[in-house]
């Protein structure tokens, strides 16, 4: 039985359509990253699942129930606007979250402290939310979003704002959530955090979906069938298409060339061509980034210029950001 | 059902518990409590008995026996007596209160001995705390004697002594806290007042017109005044029964030169006293103006300020959920009428809390001041009844308000309207209590909104309000209730989560239909 299942489901806001016919099944225990650019639809999708806005058509089943609001306490919700009560103190607040999710009151105030202890915030249990940094108010908000050991657990953009040591714990903790049994779904515009976490992943673009799979057969998919070749001395791409048959384009990047066969040739016999007549420091075959797949899919809806130029710079913005992880 | 509770009593906490909500809770009655109990005391602050003579230059000869009998000891002990009973009386007329009377012995009401003793003053020394109560109130009782002087005394040279008189001397004690029998003595012989009474005072000269035989039976015939010199800082209540006590004796010596029996004349002339009763179905009743308006007046701010202060409560914190975007967790966990409900809920227990804390320093207030017969209690039941129903309409618009604005600011412009609407109740304060069975009053107890408070000035007013008008009230109270909590739950589910331009009515009208 899958944990979610949307079928057709549409949601407009006046003129604009957010989330159009759009189908999605989620088996059980499966780690799922939802990716998509900004206003995409992720969190309008992800509010319909949590029954916080209705669906103007289709049909949303969660955990077997026809909507999230029966198995609310099965459900763990990190919205992507969060936040907390300033004047709260942060053990307060995190037992206020557990009663409210229905935690036995036993158990209520070692999860609480078990979960502090855990992520490295135990001091902070008697402190007042408002002097947290934002990334400890952000790993809080998180603890409110498990702690009540939800069988399904949704988090809407969860990197956004971490740095790359929160960033790293956290990806931990989802990870072990994950190996538990938990069924997760995350959105994210960043690539490279889905690529590393996702067994599956699934885009969202102007409200579509465009794209459904694992990010392996997604890169097989979108596999460029490119080259990379670092020669041992300096050459010119002349030379290089002079020298190895079947290639169709050269383009250099940084002291070496991307190479692109001819053809559906499969870039592993390019790669044996370029490695006999070229003496190479480094030969490898590209591996295409989600980064790449989701310029590809994006320039294909873009309208005018500007509009693929202002993608393409998210993109790539979206790289540096994780950069330093 | 346990998640609304869970957020109730969050809410609940979130306000008590807060040094600010204590501090404000306990400091409007301590001030009041402060006030009641110390500025009677201030005000009690009696000067010392004022000590001295008043000297009494009387050309006519009639007029100075009279003062000196007015200021005998019996004579003062008297009039002091009777200003109290006054005072009572019109205490008693006012309030409805009973002070208890110096003249009358502390028996039952039924003992036929007490009624019936003759004398008042003699009744007034068998009742020592009566007689204490009055002595406090009224300050002891000056020491003055009455010093006639001959008729050509230089009154300059008695002005003098008033000049350097002091009025508020107290008594000296010597070494042993005694009164000082030499000090004091000298300090009785100093001169405080001089009355001069020339002799056209009393009698007019028969000379100026023969054909009056008698000088009374002219009507334009002019008495001429007389003077009274004071020393500086007299007690004012002192020099005005000094000045009373001399117009009626200069008008008790003209009655006597005109061979009229004074005692008669004076009973002849006393004024009349009203009893004023008001004839209902139930019997007379004593009138109780001044407790009629404000009995009525202070169930409604009760009520008024109980209900604002939970609904601000209630708003401010739906906007501090909803700005610090606490929101959307908080609907992860409960539904958002769960929210709502439990939010209400417990910042209405805030609102009980302070109507009940307010109501009970109230009433121990009337039983401190033996009022208590001005409430009756089934009032206190509908106070409670119409709180839970005014706490539900203001608090569900609150919840509707808070949920659809993201910040206090842009609340006010949905709040003006809102707040215009009630404060009507407040305006019609009197209007209603002048007339609680008038029509005006009965179609303003039907008004949505507003009924719950008309209600309330009505019931605890003097009238009695029919039945079936209370209970349809109620069930029109209920009605608007669930009315309102129905449209807010719509608007709550929707404005929670709309960040941006802060909507208007139209826009929340669209909500609730949307929704």
């Amino acid at each position: 039985m899958p944990a979610i299942q949307l079928s057709n489901l549409t949601k407009t806001f006046g003129p604009k359509l957010a989330v159009d016919r759009l189908d999605m099944s989620i088996e059980e225990g499966s780690l799922i990253g939802l990716i998509g650019p900004n206003g995409a639809g992720k969190t309008t999708t992800i509010r319909m699942i949590m029954s916080i806005i209705f669906p103007d058509s289709g049909a949303i089943s969660v955990l077997g129930k026809a909507s999230a609001i029966e198995s609310k306490d099965l459900i763990g919700y990190l919205p992507e606007e969060r936040g907390v009560y300033k004047k709260m103190k942060v053990g307060a607040f995190l037992t206020y979250i557990a009663r409210l999710k229905s935690v036995p009151e036993s158990q209520v105030q070692t999860r609480v402290r078990g979960w502090l202890e855990r992520v490295a915030l135990a001091d902070t249990y008697k402190k007042r939310c408002e002097e947290l940094s934002k990334g400890m108010q952000q790993k809080v908000q998180f603890i409110a979003s498990v702690i009540h050991e939800p069988k399904l657990v949704i988090l809407d953009e969860p990197f956004s704002g971490l740095d790359p040591v929160n960033s790293r714990l956290l990806r931990t903790l989802v990870h072990d959530l994950h190996k538990q049994g938990t069924t997760i779904i995350f959105s994210t515009h960043q690539m490279s955090q889905a690529e590393a976490l996702c067994d599956r992943i699934v885009m969202i673009h102007q409200g579509k979906k465009v794209l459904d799979d694992t990010p392996a057969r997604i890169r097989n998919q979108f596999d460029p069938r490119a080259v990379f070749v670092e020669p041992a001395s300096e050459i010119d791409e002349r030379t290089l298409v002079s020298a190895v048959s079947g290639v169709r384009e050269v383009r250099r990047i940084g002291a070496g060339f991307e190479v692109f066969a001819t053809g559906n040739e499969p870039a592993s016999g390019l790669l044996a061509r370029i490695a006999a007549s070229v003496p190479a420091t480094r030969v490898e075959v590209v591996r295409p980034t989600l980064e790449d797949v989701f310029i590809d899919i994006v320039k294909g809806s873009a309208k005018s210029p500007e509009e693929l130029a202002e993608l393409e710079a998210l993109a790539r913005g979206s790289r540096s950001d994780t950069s330093g992880d | 059902m346990r998640k609304i509770f869970t957020i109730a009593l969050r809410e609940f906490l979130a306000v008590v518990a807060t040094k600010g909500f204590v501090l404000g809770l306990l400091i409007p009655p301590v001030i009041m409590a402060v006030v009641v109990a110390v500025l009677p005391k201030l005000m009690n602050q009696k000067p010392p008995p004022v000590v001295g003579t008043i000297a009494i230059v009387d050309q006519s000869g009639l007029v100075a026996p009279r003062l000196e009998d007015a200021f005998s000891r019996e004579k003062m002990q008297q009039r002091r007596e009777e200003k109290f009973r006054e005072a009572s009386a019109e205490v008693t007329k006012r309030t409805g209160m009973t002070l208890p009377d110096p003249t009358k012995s502390p028996a039952a009401p039924g003992d036929a001995k007490a009624s019936e003793t003759p004398d008042p003053l003699a009744a007034a020394m068998d009742n020592p705390v009566a007689k204490a109560q009055m002595q406090q109130a009224m300050g002891a009782i000056p020491e003055l004697q009455v010093v006639t002087l001959p008729p050509d005394t230089d009154i300059n040279a008695i002005k003098d002594q008033l000049r350097k008189a002091d009025s508020r001397a107290r008594i000296p004690l010597n070494a042993d806290g005694k009164p000082d029998e030499a000090e004091t003595n000298k300090l009785r012989e100093q001169r405080l007042v001089l009355v001069v009474i020339p002799k056209d005072a009393v009698a007019l000269p028969a000379s100026t017109d023969a054909s009056q035989a008698n000088p009374s039976d002219d009507p334009s015939a002019n008495f001429s005044s007389y003077d009274l010199f004071l020393a500086p800082r007299m007690d004012p209540e002192v020099s005005a029964d000094i000045r009373d006590q001399a117009n009626r004796a200069i008008v008790d010596a003209r009655l006597a030169a005109n061979k009229f029996d004074v005692a008669a004349v004076r009973g002849l002339i006393k004024r009349p006293e009203a009893n004023q009763q008001i004839v209902t179905a139930d019997g007379a009743r004593k009138q109780n103006e001044a407790a009629a308006i404000l009995v009525p007046g202070g169930f409604m701010f009760l009520l008024w300020m109980s209900v604002f202060v939970a609904g601000q409560y209630l708003l401010t914190s739906t906007i501090e959920e909803k700005g610090s975007r606490v929101m959307e967790v908080l609907l992860s966990a409960a539904s958002p009428l769960e929210l709502m409900i439990g939010k209400i809920i417990g910042k209405g227990a805030v609102g009980l809390m302070i109507l009940l804390l307010y109501a009970g320093a109230g009433l121990l207030a009337l039983i401190a001041a033996t009022m208590l017969d001005l409430i009756a209690w089934q009032n206190l039941l509908y106070l409670l009844i119409y709180f839970v129903i005014a706490y539900f309409i203001v608090a569900s618009l609150m919840a509707a308000i808070g949920a659809a604005v993201t910040e206090l600011a842009e609340a006010q412009a949905l709040m003006t309207p809102i707040n215009l609407v009630l404060m009507i109740p407040m305006l019609l304060w009197l209007p209603i209590m002048r007339n609680p069975n008038g029509s005006f009053a009965q179609v303003c107890s039907f008004v949505p909104l507003i009924n719950p408070f008309v209600m309330v000035l009505r019931i605890s007013g003097p009238e009695k309000i029919p039945f079936w008008q209370i209970g349809s009230s109620i069930v029109i109270g209920i009605a608007t209730v669930c009315v309102l909590v129905w449209m807010s739950a719509k608007i709550f589910r929707v404005g929670v989560l709309m960040y941006g331009k802060p909507p208007n009515f139209p826009t929340l009208l669209k909500w609730v239909r949307m929704a």
